[in-house]
């Protein structure tokens, strides 16, 4: 019985432990991110590396995600005879919800298991020891610019993300099952608004962006320092990315707007 | 420099590094059992001893990268594990390490690995950074790898570039883990020769853990031998290589036998592989 209970209860310790030393790598992280600012040349490296790099996979998605939307919803629309509304819903729909959480989860997929894998290996390698050896924290070298370039880039990625949907779903909309131009973009333009829609869903980007880029380093650096360690460490950072993304993006739709 | 020095009185004569009472536990198993041991300032001290028994974790020691469970590690009059991070890093500016497996960073070529600590702290001309450079490359022999990036480089080359990033501060003390490991001969000789001109010229004072006897004899004015958490014996290499005490006499003579222990700490080998001892 008392091994049932400890089976049951261990993983849960284990994650409220995980979180804990997260945490606490964040406080670090921020004490380190003044001195981490004097490298502007690896922050511009990893903003390349993790926002441009990301700007192809982000872009093709919010067209699909655009297109299928204006589909799905025409034909939820119609059952109402409101497909006039279509721009309007597809806009709410991206702005408000799916292109933060979207672009977060291919975020996470994409930006967060490489940042993972490469301070991981370069743990594994002795890479962060050898800076510590050259007087050279690693905190501000190595992990402030890779958090700091994950923190500007998600909410550009979830307005590019946006755009691409809203343009994905116009193609669908006016080109393909004929509503009116006119109608798609006033419609729009008068319901969506730029404070309780478009701002709202930057924060939760911006949000989105701090745990992702967090929860990347923070594997990375504590990855025990073998092939496998490295392996199960970008697993980590997609599974608890995705879990915080979700849950986040519950508590912060249901309280915020 | 921060903080005074505490032996200024007499730092010229005193060790650079001083080791006292020592004590580590790594994984349960003791490495260091109050160790004590000196590093004489301008010479080559060896460190030897069975692999697994703790060299590299004393050059940890000694770069405050690791701390003691119990005991002291002063380098330069400085005790290391009560340094403030500033001061450790103000300390290691001056010491060159040379990892065991390289660790070249991977995202800069040649070049930039070796300019790395002069672009971090100073604020050196692009020219003159240049120059220092080449001659830390020439000096290994790796001029023309400049451009070359880490992946592209055999491991006795990326163990050479380590070497000029190591000692392009030239340093007060430099700290060698095995660093004649993957050489061919001719790199090994050139590498030795290296260590020993920058004893020789610069004053470095050197500290060359190694295997390879023939080539520590060759640079070494001093040999520590450890073993079992303890330093066993100590002396010239001409000293140790006559093998009085049983621990020289099996670690330079490579018998089989001896107090050096081929086998990591283990439970009695029969029940091990399932065996009961006594079979009526
Ligand atoms: N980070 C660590 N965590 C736990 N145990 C460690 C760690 N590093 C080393 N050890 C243990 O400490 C002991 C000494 O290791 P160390 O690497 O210092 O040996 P070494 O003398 O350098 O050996 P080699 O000649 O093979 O390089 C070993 O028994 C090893 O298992
Ligand atoms: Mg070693």
């Amino acid at each position: 019985m008392k091994q049932l209970a400890v089976r049951l209860f261990d993983p849960l310790l284990d994650g409220l432990a995980n979180i804990g030393r997260t945490g606490l790598f964040l406080l670090g992280l921020l004490t380190a991110l003044p001195r981490g600012l004097t490298y502007p040349r690896e922050l511009l490296r990893q903003l390349w590396f993790v926002g441009a790099k990301s700007l192809i996979i982000i872009m093709i998605s919010g067209l699909f995600v655009g297109m299928v939307l204006s589909l799905q919803l025409y034909y939820t629309l119609s059952i109402f005879g409101g497909t006039s509304a279509l721009g309007t819903v597809i806009a709410l729909s991206l702005y408000r919800e799916l292109g933060p959480v979207v672009t977060a989860l291919l975020f996470a997929g994409r930006a967060g298991t490489a940042i993972t894998a490469e301070v991981g290996l370069m743990r594994a390698t002795d890479q962060l020891s050898a800076m510590e050896m050259m007087a050279v924290d690693p905190m501000a070298f190595v992990a402030s610019p890779r958090f700091l370039a994950g923190v500007i880039a998600m909410p550009l990625l979830v307005a590019v993300f946006n755009l691409m949907g809203i343009f994905g779903g116009h193609l669908i909309g006016v080109t393909w099952l004929g509503i009116d131009n006119g109608t798609f973009w006033s419609n729009m333009t008068s319901n969506v608004g730029v404070w309780k829609d478009v701002i709202n869903g930057e924060w939760k980007a911006l949000v989105f962006g701090v745990f992702i880029s967090l929860i990347a380093v923070y594997q990375g650096y504590t990855a025990p320092p073998t092939s496998e360690g490295v392996a199960n460490a970008t697993t980590r950072t997609v599974v608890s990315s995705s879990i915080a993304i979700l849950a986040l993006d519950f508590v912060m739709t249901a309280f915020l707007m | 420099m921060p903080a005074p020095n505490p032996s200024s009185v007499d730092s010229a004569a005193a060790p650079l590094v001083r080791v006292r009472g020592l004590t580590t536990v790594l994984s349960g198993q003791k490495v260091f059992d109050a160790l004590d041991l000196d590093i004489e300032r301008g010479k080559i001290t060896a460190v030897m001893g069975p692999s697994g028994t703790g060299k590299t974790t004393l050059l940890k020691h000694i770069t405050g990268q690791m701390h003691a469970a119990a005991g002291t590690v002063l380098v330069d009059g400085q005790d290391v594990a009560r340094l403030p991070r500033e001061g450790l890093y103000t300390l290691r500016e001056r010491i060159g390490y040379l990892f065991q497996n390289s660790a070249l960073l991977s995202d800069y070529d040649v070049f930039e690995n070796v300019a790395f600590p002069l672009r971090q702290h100073t604020r050196l001309q692009e020219d003159l950074i240049r120059n220092v450079v080449l001659t830390k490359l020439q000096a290994v022999g790796l001029r023309g790898a400049a451009r070359l990036m880490p992946s592209e480089l055999s491991g006795g080359m990326a163990r050479r570039v380590a070497l000029a990033r190591a000692i392009v501060f030239d340093p007060m003390l430099i700290l060698y883990d095995e660093p004649f490991v993957g050489l061919d001969p001719i790199a090994l000789n050139q590498v030795l020769k290296l260590i020993r001109t920058l004893n020789r010229e610069l004053g470095i004072t050197s500290v060359l853990v190694a295997h390879e006897f023939a080539a520590v004899r060759e640079a070494a004015d001093h040999v520590h031998l450890i073993a079992n958490g303890k330093l066993v014996a100590s002396g010239t290499p001409g000293e140790l290589a006559k093998g009085d005490s049983p621990w020289t006499a099996q670690f330079f003579g490579g018998a089989l036998e001896g107090p050096v222990p081929f086998q990591y700490p283990a439970p009695p080998l029969a029940p091990a592989f399932g065996f009961s001892g006594a079979r009526s």
